[in-house]
C-alpha cells in the first residue's frame, strides 16, 4: 500500500513537473535547428546595409529585417496603424488643421548595444536629411515635411506643409537612426563608413552576420528582438542569394537551392504550383499594365498651365484620342480577358480605373467595360467613325469639325509604343493591334528601348504607349502626380497623356485634406473619382498583375497576406 | 627595353584621352538619362526629379559633367537641392586626382571600392577558363598538327568549329538544364550547381580547390571557345613551323621524331601564340559578361551590364577606363613577351 502511494505521489510530481517543463521546453529557441530562409533576389544585390544610403530593393529588404521603423503596418487591414509589431510609435495625434502629427514613442525598443531608441534617433536622421553634404537621397523629404522636434525622448513632433491624408507615409521615411554611434562623424563621412557595409548596430529581428557582394547575404536571427512572437526569433538564419534573372530562380526554388520566391515570372507559375512540396499564396497585385492616350495635340506639346499665371493653356487636341467618345469605344474594341490569358497567362484581374482592387478605396460597384466590338462601332460612328472598304475613316469626326477640315476622310491609324523586352507589354500590344485591325484601325505597334521611350512620353509627342505602374505598400492613392494639371509639363511630369478634369481635381484636393482623414468620407471621393477616370479614359485601363509567394514545404509559419510575405517572419521555422 | 615600355606609355595617354572623351559622349547622348529610370514612380513630382538631376550633377552640360570626371568639382559650388543655388562644395576629386566617382544608384559607394570587390571572382572564372583553354587547346593543337589530315585532326577541328560557334549563353542554358535540373543525386539535389561560387550559407569561399564543383560548368562553358581557339591556333603554328628547314635538317640528324616536334616544333610554334596572351589577359576583366550572368556569378562583367542599363556613368566609366589601361597594358606586354622569346625582334 506504501508502494503505491509513493508511486502515485510520485506518478503526480512527474505529472506536475511534466506539466511546468514541457512548455517552457517547447518555447524555447531551437537555435540551429531554427533552420535557414534562402531567398532571393536579381540583379546587382545589395551594395549597403545603410538605413540610409540603400535605394534599391534588394538593400530594403536586408535593412527591412535588421531595423524597425518609426511606423508599422497591419498586414490584414492593409494600413498604417498604431501600435503595430516593429514599429517605434505607439500611437499619434493629428492637430485639428491636419497639419502637426505628435508621434508617443514606445520605450522598450533598444539598439542591438543596448542603448535605448529615442526621438533623438529620428532627429539625428532629420538633421541629416537636412544636410547637403550627407549626400541623403531621401532629401526630397525637405519638400514635404516643415519640422520634426522632439520634446523629449518619447514624443517626436512633425509637421507638414501642407494639410495631406497621406502624410503618414512621408513620416515613414524618418526611421530611427543609430545617432549615439553616427553622431560621433561628420556628415560628408557618412557615406563612407564601413558600419554600411557591416552594421554592427541594428534593431530588427535579424542582425548582419556577413555578405559577399553580388552573391549573398546572411542575417542572423536576433533572440532579443522585443516584438518577437515566441519570445525569441525562431529561424537560425536567413539569407538572401542574388541569383541571375526570374527563371534561375524558379529553378533554384524547384531545386531546393532557395526556399522562399516572391514574385515569379506568369509563364511558371503553373510549374510551381504543380511541384511537389511546395506552398504558394496568391493575391491581387499592385503592379497594373495600361495604354495611354495622348488627349492632347502631339505636333505641339504644351504645359497644361502657364508657369507665371497658373492659367490653363490650350494643348489642342489629339486627331484620334481627343474625343472621350473614340477612347471609350476602343476600351469596348479590346478584349482584355483575352488579354489577360495571353499576356499573363490569365494570372491576373481586370482594372475598372485607375485605383487597383486590393486598395482600400476601390470602388467594387464599377465594373470594368465590356468586351463589345459591336457597341465599339456604334461609338465610333456617333464620333464620326465609320467604316469604308474595311478601314475606319473619318467621316464628321471631332478634330474634322473643330480644328482641321480637311481630316475629314482620313483612316484611324495611331503608333503604338512601349519598351522593348518587356514580353508582357509586347503580347498587350500584339492584342490591341489585332482586335482594332478588326475595326479597320491601323496600328503601328513599335517596341523601343525603355529610356528612349521615356523620352518620348516626358516629350508628349507620342500617340499612345503601353506601359505600367507600380503602387506603393500600404497603397493610399494620391495621384496629384500622376493626373494632377502641375505635371502636365512636356519634359517632366507623369500627366502624359494630359488628362484635364476639374472635378476630378477638386476632389483629389477633398480627399487629401478630409478632417480628420475619415477613411470612409475618403473612400466615398475615391469611387466617384474612380467614375469619371473610367468617363474619362486618359488610359485605356487594363489589369493588375496577381502577386504570387511560395516556399518550399520545409518552411514552417509561411502565412503571407498580401503584399506582406515576412510579417511573422520571426516565427518561421525551417526543417533541415 | 625601358624605353620603349616608357614611350608605348607616353603614346596611350592621347589613345586614352580620346576613348574617355567618346565614352562619355555617347553615354551621355544616350536616352533617358540616369535619373529617368531612377524617379520613375507616380508619387515623384518635377521638382523631386529635378533635385535628383543636380545631386547626381547630371543636369550640367555634358561637358562640364566630363570635366568634372577628369578633374573633380572641388573647386564649385553645387546645387543639390535644385533651386539653381550652389549650396554646398563639390566633394569629386577627379579620375586625375585618383577618384573614380561615387555610383549614382549603389548605396552611393565609390565604384572604384564596388569594381575591387567584383573583379576577383571575375578572374577567378576567366583565369580557369584560360588555364582551361591553354593545358587543353595547345596540346590538341600540336596532336592535330603531327597527325595532320589523320582521324585526330579531323575530330579536333569539327570540335573547334562547334564550340566556335556554339554561343556562350545557349551552352550554358544547355549544362544547367542537363546538370542541374534533370540529373540529380541521391538526395535530390542536382548533380552540379548551377549558380553562385560556393555554398550561400557561407560567409566567405573556401580557397577555389575545395569548391571546383562551382566552377565546372562555368568553366566548361567558357573554356570550350578558348579551347577551340587556341588549339586552332597551335595548330596552324605547328604547321608553318615543322615545314621549315631546320625542322627537316633535325629529322636528317636523326632525332627522334618526339624531339624533333616538342623541343624544336613546339617550343618555336608558342611564339605567336604569346601575341593572343596579351589580349587574353585583358579579356579576363571584361569577358565572360554571359556566362557570369546565367551562373549568378557574382563577377565584374555582370555588373558593368547592368551599371549600363541604369545608365550608371561613374560605374559605367570606370569600367572603361580600366578595360581601356589593361587593353593597352595587355598589348605591351604581348609585345615584349614576343621580343623576349624571339631574339630575332629587338625592342628598337
Amino acid at each position: 500500500m506504501r508502494t503505491l502511494i509513493k508511486l502515485a505521489v510520485a506518478t503526480m510530481l512527474l505529472a506536475l513537473v511534466s506539466a511546468l517543463v514541457v512548455p517552457v521546453a517547447a518555447q524555447e529557441d531551437p537555435g540551429e535547428d531554427g533552420g535557414t530562409i534562402i531567398t532571393s533576389t536579381f540583379g546587382s544585390g545589395p551594395d549597403t546595409f545603410s538605413q540610409i544610403y540603400c535605394t534599391d530593393t534588394a538593400c530594403s529588404a536586408m535593412v527591412g529585417f535588421m531595423y524597425i521603423g518609426l511606423l508599422g503596418v497591419d498586414p490584414v487591414e492593409a494600413q498604417i496603424v498604431p501600435g503595430a509589431t516593429g514599429a517605434l510609435a505607439r500611437d499619434w495625434e493629428v492637430s485639428e488643421d491636419n497639419l502637426t502629427y505628435t508621434f508617443h514613442l514606445r520605450d522598450d525598443w533598444f539598439w542591438s548595444d543596448g542603448e535605448p531608441i529615442t526621438a533623438q534617433d529620428i532627429l539625428y536622421h532629420w538633421e541629416i536629411i537636412n544636410t547637403p553634404e550627407a549626400q541623403h537621397p531621401d532629401a526630397w523629404l525637405t519638400d514635404v515635411i516643415s519640422s520634426v522636434e522632439a520634446p523629449d525622448d518619447y514624443t517626436l513632433v512633425v509637421t507638414f506643409p501642407d494639410p495631406q491624408c497621406t502624410a503618414l507615409n512621408y513620416a515613414g521615411g524618418l526611421a530611427p537612426v543609430p545617432s549615439h554611434y553616427l553622431s560621433q562623424f561628420a556628415p560628408e563621412e557618412l557615406v563612407d563608413l564601413p558600419f554600411n557595409l557591416e552594421p554592427d548596430i541594428t534593431s530588427g529581428p535579424f542582425y548582419f552576420e556577413g555578405a559577399r557582394p553580388g552573391a549573398t547575404t546572411n542575417l542572423l536571427g536576433y533572440d532579443d528582438y522585443v516584438d518577437a512572437e515566441l519570445g525569441y526569433v525562431a529561424p537560425y538564419r536567413l539569407v538572401q542569394v542574388v541569383s541571375a534573372d526570374q527563371t534561375v530562380q524558379v529553378e533554384q526554388l524547384l531545386n531546393g537551392e532557395i526556399n522562399v520566391l516572391e514574385g515569379p515570372p506568369v509563364n511558371r507559375r503553373d510549374e510551381i504550383r504543380n511541384a511537389e512540396g511546395i506552398q504558394v499564396f496568391e493575391f491581387p497585385g499592385n503592379s497594373w499594365d495600361y495604354v495611354g492616350l495622348n488627349l492632347a495635340d502631339p505636333t505641339n506639346p504644351q504645359p497644361a498651365l502657364d508657369p507665371d499665371t497658373g492659367e490653363r493653356i490650350d494643348q489642342g487636341i489629339h486627331p484620334i484620342f481627343g474625343d472621350k467618345r473614340v477612347r471609350q469605344a476602343l476600351a469596348h474594341a479590346i478584349n482584355i480577358d483575352a488579354m489577360i490569358e495571353s499576356a499573363v497567362f490569365g494570372e491576373g484581374q481586370r482594372m475598372a480605373a485607375h485605383i487597383i482592387p486590393s486598395s482600400w478605396a476601390y470602388n467594387p460597384d464599377l465594373p470594368p467595360r465590356e468586351y463589345n466590338p459591336d457597341l465599339a462601332v456604334e461609338m465610333l460612328a456617333e464620333a464620326g467613325w465609320v467604316i469604308e472598304d474595311g478601314v475606319m475613316t473619318c467621316r464628321g469626326c471631332l478634330y474634322a469639325t473643330e480644328v482641321d477640315p480637311n481630316f475629314e476622310g482620313s483612316p484611324m491609324t495611331f503608333e503604338l509604343l512601349t519598351n522593348a523586352g518587356n514580353t508582357r507589354r509586347e503580347a498587350i500590344g500584339i492584342v490591341v493591334q489585332d482586335e482594332l485591325a478588326q475595326l479597320g484601325i491601323t496600328v503601328d505597334f513599335q517596341t523601343i528601348d525603355f529610356n528612349t521611350l521615356l523620352d518620348v512620353m516626358d516629350s508628349q509627342e507620342f500617340d499612345a504607349f503601353i506601359l505600367g505602374w507600380r503602387n506603393g505598400y500600404p497603397d493610399d492613392p494620391n495621384t496629384v502626380q500622376l493626373f494632377g494639371a502641375e505635371a502636365d509639363v512636356p519634359g517632366s511630369g507623369f500627366n502624359f497623356t494630359s488628362f484635364y478634369n476639374e472635378e476630378y481635381f477638386e476632389l483629389e484636393q477633398q480627399a487629401l485634406t478630409v478632417p480628420g482623414c475619415d477613411l470612409d468620407a475618403r473612400r466615398e471621393i475615391y469611387y466617384r473619382m474612380q467614375e469619371i477616370m473610367q468617363d474619362e479614359m486618359p488610359y485605356i485601363w487594363l489589369f493588375v498583375q496577381n502577386g504570387f509567394y511560395a516556399a518550399r514545404d520545409t518552411v514552417e509559419g509561411f502565412a503571407p497576406y498580401p503584399s506582406q510575405l515576412w510579417w511573422n517572419v520571426d516565427t518561421w521555422t525551417v526543417q533541415q | 627595353m625601358y624605353r620603349y615600355i616608357i614611350r608605348r606609355l607616353i603614346q596611350a595617354i592621347p589613345t586614352l584621352f580620346g576613348i574617355t572623351v567618346l565614352s562619355f559622349l555617347l553615354m551621355s547622348a544616350a536616352p533617358g538619362g540616369p535619373t529617368a529610370a531612377m524617379s520613375f514612380s507616380p508619387q515623384t513630382s518635377p521638382e523631386q526629379r529635378a533635385r535628383l538631376e543636380a545631386q547626381l550633377g547630371v543636369n550640367d552640360p555634358w561637358h562640364m559633367q566630363y570635366l568634372y570626371w577628369l578633374i573633380g568639382d572641388t573647386w564649385v559650388r553645387r546645387d543639390t537641392d535644385g533651386d539653381g543655388e550652389g549650396d554646398m562644395w563639390g566633394q569629386r576629386k577627379g579620375i586625375l586626382r585618383g577618384d573614380f566617382g561615387r555610383s549614382f544608384t549603389r548605396g552611393k559607394r565609390p565604384v572604384i571600392e564596388l569594381i575591387g570587390e567584383f573583379v576577383k571572382p571575375t578572374i577567378e572564372l576567366t583565369g580557369s577558363a584560360l588555364l582551361v583553354g591553354l593545358l587543353f587547346g595547345l596540346p590538341i593543337g600540336i596532336f592535330a598538327a603531327i597527325g595532320r589530315g589523320g582521324w585526330f585532326d579531323n575530330i579536333s577541328r569539327v570540335m573547334a568549329v562547334i564550340f566556335s560557334a556554339i554561343p556562350n549563353f545557349w551552352l550554358g542554358l544547355v549544362l544547367i538544364l542537363i546538370f542541374s535540373s534533370t540529373l540529380k543525386q541521391a538526395d535530390g539535389s542536382p548533380f552540379l550547381p548551377s549558380s553562385w561560387q560556393c555554398n550561400p550559407t557561407l560567409i566567405k569561399c573556401p580557397p577555389i580547390y575545395e569548391r571546383l564543383e562551382y566552377l565546372i560548368l562555368p568553366v566548361f562553358t567558357l573554356g570550350t571557345a578558348y579551347i577551340a581557339g587556341y588549339s586552332r591556333y597551335m595548330r596552324t603554328s605547328m604547321l608553318d613551323i615543322i615545314s621549315q628547314d631546320y625542322i627537316r635538317t633535325a629529322h636528317s640528324k636523326g632525332l627522334t621524331p618526339r624531339m624533333v616536334w616538342f623541343r624544336h616544333g613546339a617550343r618555336n610554334a608558342l611564339i605567336p601564340i604569346a601575341t593572343f596572351l596579351g589580349p587574353a589577359i585583358t579579356g579576363l576583366l571584361g569577358g565572360a559578361v554571359l556566362t557570369e550572368t546565367i551562373f549568378s556569378w557574382p563577377g565584374l562583367g555582370r555588373q558593368a551590364i547592368q551599371a549600363v542599363t541604369a545608365q550608371d556613368y561613374p560605374f559605367v566609366m570606370a569600367f572603361v577606363v580600366i578595360g581601356a589601361v589593361a587593353t593597352i597594358i595587355g598589348y605591351i606586354i604581348s609585345d615584349i613577351l614576343y621580343a623576349l622569346i624571339d631574339p630575332r625582334i629587338r625592342f628598337n
